[in-house]
């Protein structure tokens, strides 16, 4: 059931509540089906299901209570240099972390980053179906990717620093 | 096109989002520009990482067994299924608007399970296609990165005992005397988060990868695959334990060859 699967994962990660994220999911399942006759041939359908399931987040009371409290970092951002520092320990502090790490550094990411990054590295969608999963121009797509991606490596790499018992395993590299 | 604009793209190119000549561009400049290959391969490993770590939740066996008896309950509904009603949408029950409608009974019916089950071949395809590029972009990253290789030497008894205490696992190496491949070299690379051996192979003007890991969770490849659009080809196989990938962007015959001699090595 890797669809299920895989909508049962992100559900939990809006959510961030085990029966919530049960509700979800059926709820999801169940309006896909209300409303199957409305599902356009030819576009992607894990899109249009997953675009089921956050717009039925979003409406539910945790889903309004994040939205209220939704950061305005990506306005702030914007004209700031999103493009890869190579040459830094930074970039590869991502593929190096591990899993505990990057699932709490994820956790902190805020949710419009969050959620673009899940759809794009975990459930492999493609620009333009994200697009259509956020109700969003693939523009904002594309940056808040760049950006989400930064912010991860840059938690990570601060971690780091702070940590000096795994500070030697990059220096091992 | 500089450096500077191509790490614009660069995420775009890991996602794999460039116009197809973009892409094989960007491979071009990779080869001569060892930052960006390197970023490119650390965006890629980091993109695995992300993959690993948000794949975080299993639904309950629970969940699952009530999900799918619904969707079939779908099915035994149909059975006794008076024909639909058409009504009001406002006079309709919760559990009518959900059997009823537009969709005959039996359509709802293939329609739950659909929902439910549906998806599995695609992706997989995805995956298959994904770990070809996945193992593409570290031979090509290695390639073009100021030292491809760790270990410099043609000899077999060279290379080998130098993989000790960096992985954690033994292979063994063919004799390559009389064959048309030679040994260039080795490094440790990473795959999934596993230390994987690196070896590079040459033939002719080809240089082909070989990478050897222990192989923690199943990937999902095919013995064979050839990528359309970069042109590389990848034989792949498991034997004591061990995932063995070779690749790169000699014929099919030239790959296949490679992995025979390595294949009986072991």
């Amino acid at each position: 059931m890797p669809l299920f699967d895989s909508l049962y994962n992100f559900a939990r990660w809006l959510t961030r509540d085990e029966s919530e994220a049960e509700d979800l999911v059926q709820e999801c399942f169940a309006k896909a089906l209300r409303g199957f006759s409305s599902f356009t041939p030819g576009t992607d359908f894990r899109a249009w299901m997953f675009r089921i399931l956050r717009n039925t987040f979003l409406t539910s009371r945790t889903g309004l209570r994040a939205k209220l409290t939704q950061s305005l970092e990506e306005d702030e951002a914007e004209g700031e240099s999103v493009a890869v520092t190579w040459e830094t320990p930074e970039s590869f502090a991502l593929a190096s972390a591990t899993r505990d790490a990057l699932q709490a550094a994820l956790e902190r990411l805020p949710a419009e980053y969050r959620e673009v990054i899940l759809l794009c590295d975990v459930e492999e969608m493609k620009y333009k179906d994200i697009a259509e999963v956020l109700s969003v121009p693939i523009g904002t797509v594309m940056s808040r990717i760049a950006r989400g991606r930064k912010l991860l490596r840059q938690a990570l790499a601060g971690e780091r620093k702070q940590s000096p018992a795994s500070a030697g395993k990059v220096d091992e590299r | 096109m500089s450096c500077p604009e191509w790490r614009d793209r660069i995420n775009a190119y890991v996602d794999a989002e460039l116009p197809p000549s973009d892409m094989a561009a960007f491979r071009a400049h990779a080869e001569q520009c060892a930052a960006c290959a390197a970023g490119a391969l650390a965006l890629t490993e980091s993109k695995l990482a992300v993959r690993r770590a948000g794949n975080r939740y299993t639904a309950s066996a629970e969940l699952r067994a009530r999900m799918l008896s619904a969707a079939q309950g779908q099915d035994l509904a149909e059975a006794k299924a008076e024909p639909a009603r058409i009504e009001p949408e406002k006079h309709w029950t919760g559990l009518e608007r959900f059997t009823s409608g537009m969709w005959p009974r039996w359509a709802l019916a293939a329609a739950a399970l659909l929902l439910i089950t549906v998806g599995l071949f695609v992706a997989n395809r995805r995956q298959e296609s994904k770990t070809l590029a996945e193992f593409a972009d570290l031979h090509v990253a290695a390639l073009a990165s100021a030292n491809p290789v760790e270990v410099i030497s043609t000899d077999r008894h060279t290379v080998k005992p130098w993989f000790q205490g960096r992985i954690p696992f033994t292979f063994d190496l063919p004799e390559l005397q009389g064959s048309p491949f030679s040994l260039l070299g080795g490094r440790v690379a990473y795959f999934h988060q596993e230390p994987a051996a690196h070896l590079i192979f040459q033939y002719q003007r080809h240089l082909i990868s070989v990478f050897i890991f222990r192989e923690t969770s199943q990937i999902a490849l095919p013995a064979s695959v050839a990528d359309q659009t970069s042109s590389f080809r990848l034989r792949t196989w498991t034997q004591g334990g061990l995932r063995y990938v070779v690749i790169g962007d000699a014929s099919d015959g030239t790959i296949q060859q490679l992995a025979g001699l390595l294949h009986f090595t072991q």
